[in-house]
Parts: C-alpha cells; sequence; structure tokens
C-alpha cells in the first residue's frame, strides 16, 4: 500500500510539473493555426465559430494567427490526403518549438476514411499528435474543451467514461 | 443588429460561461452512442458494425469496440436498436492519448 501510495503521489507531482510546464509556457496566450488537410469544411466551420460572440475564445486566451511562425498551437482537421503531406510536414516544421498539434474530428482521427492512395486516412501518421477531439463536427463547446486539455487547464474526461447505460431505454 | 444580440443584451451576457459553468446548448448536440451490455447480444452487435458509417464499431470475441474517435454521432445504432443504444450526452471527448477513445463493451451471452 505504501509503495501504490508513493507512485500515485509521483505521477501526482509529474503531473503538476507537467501543469507548471504547459502554464509557463504558453501562459494565458496561445495562438492558434488551423491546417485543412482535405475536411469537408464542417470543422473549419466550427472553428470560425470559436471567435463568435458567444464562445469568444479570446477571452480565454486563445489567438488565431495565419502565420505558423506565430503558432503555438497546429490545429489541423481533415483525413491527410497524400497531396497536402508535404504541405503539413513544412507547417509543422515552421512553428517554434514547443508546439501542440491538435488532430480535430473524425476524419483527422482516422475514422471516416481508410487509407488508400489519395490520403492517409488520419493525421497520427504523419505529425505527432498531442491532442484528438473527436466530433464529426466538434461543436465549438467541444472545441474549446479541447483546447483547454491541450494546455492542461482541463482534465482529459473521457478516459473515465465507459460509453454504457444504465437503467430503463429513454 | 441581429436580433439574437439584442436577447442577449438585454439578458445582460451573450458570451458562454463554458467552461467555468456549463452551456445550456450542449444538450441540444449531436454525442456519440452510448451502450446497454446487458441487450446487446452477438447478434445485434453484428448489426450495429454493420450499420456504422464511419467504421467506429468492431467486434472483438464477445466484446463490442466502439472508436469514440472515428464516430460521426449519425444516429443509426440508435436508431437500428434503440432498446441497445442511446445517446451519451457526453461532448467534452478530446484527450490526449488516442487509447482513452477506444471502449470495449462485454456482450451478454456467449459469442454465436
Amino acid at each position: 500500500m505504501t509503495g501504490q501510495g508513493t507512485t500515485e503521489l509521483t505521477v501526482q507531482e509529474n503531473a503538476e510539473e507537467l501543469r507548471r510546464t504547459v502554464t509557463r509556457l504558453f501562459g494565458r496566450s496561445l495562438h492558434i493555426r488551423t491546417l485543412d488537410t482535405g475536411s469537408c469544411a464542417s470543422c473549419e466551420q466550427e472553428i470560425r465559430l470559436l471567435a463568435a460572440p458567444h464562445y469568444d475564445l479570446h477571452r480565454l486566451g486563445f489567438f488565431f494567427t495565419p502565420a505558423p511562425r506565430h503558432a503555438d498551437l497546429l490545429m489541423v482537421t481533415g483525413p491527410m490526403v497524400r497531396a497536402f503531406e508535404n504541405a503539413a510536414r513544412k507547417t509543422y516544421d515552421a512553428i517554434p518549438d514547443p508546439k501542440i498539434v491538435v488532430a480535430t474530428g473524425a476524419c483527422a482521427l482516422g475514422g471516416v476514411y481508410q487509407p488508400d492512395p489519395f490520403t492517409h486516412g488520419g493525421v497520427g501518421e504523419t505529425l505527432p499528435v498531442d491532442v484528438w477531439i473527436p466530433g464529426c463536427p466538434p461543436s465549438p463547446l467541444a472545441l474549446l474543451q479541447g483546447l483547454l486539455v491541450a494546455v492542461g487547464r482541463l482534465a482529459d474526461k473521457v478516459k473515465d467514461l465507459d460509453f454504457t447505460l444504465n437503467g430503463t431505454p429513454q | 443588429m441581429p436580433l439574437w444580440t439584442l436577447r442577449g443584451l438585454r439578458r445582460g451576457v451573450v458570451t458562454t460561461r463554458y467552461p467555468a459553468r456549463p452551456d445550456a446548448s450542449a444538450q441540444l448536440l449531436p454525442t456519440p452512442p452510448a451502450f446497454r451490455p446487458e441487450v446487446l447480444t452477438p447478434d445485434l452487435a453484428d448489426r450495429l458494425v454493420a450499420v456504422c458509417p464511419s467504421r467506429a464499431l468492431a467486434r472483438d470475441g464477445d466484446m463490442l469496440v466502439f472508436y469514440v474517435g472515428a464516430c460521426t454521432a449519425c444516429g443509426r445504432c440508435r436508431a437500428e436498436a434503440p432498446e441497445a443504444a442511446g445517446a451519451s450526452g457526453e461532448f467534452e471527448l478530446a484527450t490526449t492519448a488516442r487509447e482513452h477513445l477506444i471502449k470495449r463493451i462485454p456482450l451478454a451471452g456467449r459469442p454465436t
């Protein structure tokens, strides 16, 4: 029991250290570069809504930037069509370290398209993804949660869900 | 000025309080399904796997493997078997590890 307690404490300490690091590095200001690798533009529509008054992501310290050099976070949508692979790598390389890659939407997570000669069927094998945001498209609230998970300001909630229902059918 | 802006001004606040407080509109969002293991027979699971357009569901022996990341919340599994699948109501699905999105749901009875 004692050993287990020590391990848990270490994990907690590590998590706390990571949180401090992320907060120090990205503080309360983080710039987002979006990258469309062949999405249907629904994800872009939802991402665009983040800047609308109802969601207003600027209040949380997130900003969009068109320049990869100014970005801290790369938000990738679409199934990574092979024609775009080179551009995606260049965009990733152009972002200064430290950087976060967020895969956004079911296509980017490998759901809708299978790997074939035209597409990788997901961004995971091309770029090192740090945060995965499911949804088709993910709603602005889901994107907001994803961004806050990316900077460590919200907890990863889905790992504790088991997607089973109990009780009577609704 | 759009009508909803006036409405927001009248109520005082336009912007959502999320994440400090839950957003009421979250209840209206389409969400991935959740399953009832006690009524999910292997045959029913195979039907759900066949009906899923984005290959979010797969059968692995006596388990239904649900990759939440691939789910488009289209609702076809819920339409196919309302007794076994319902809305999960979860939209906060972002994760730092892809494995967290793979859920294994035990099936009722033995596999056929």
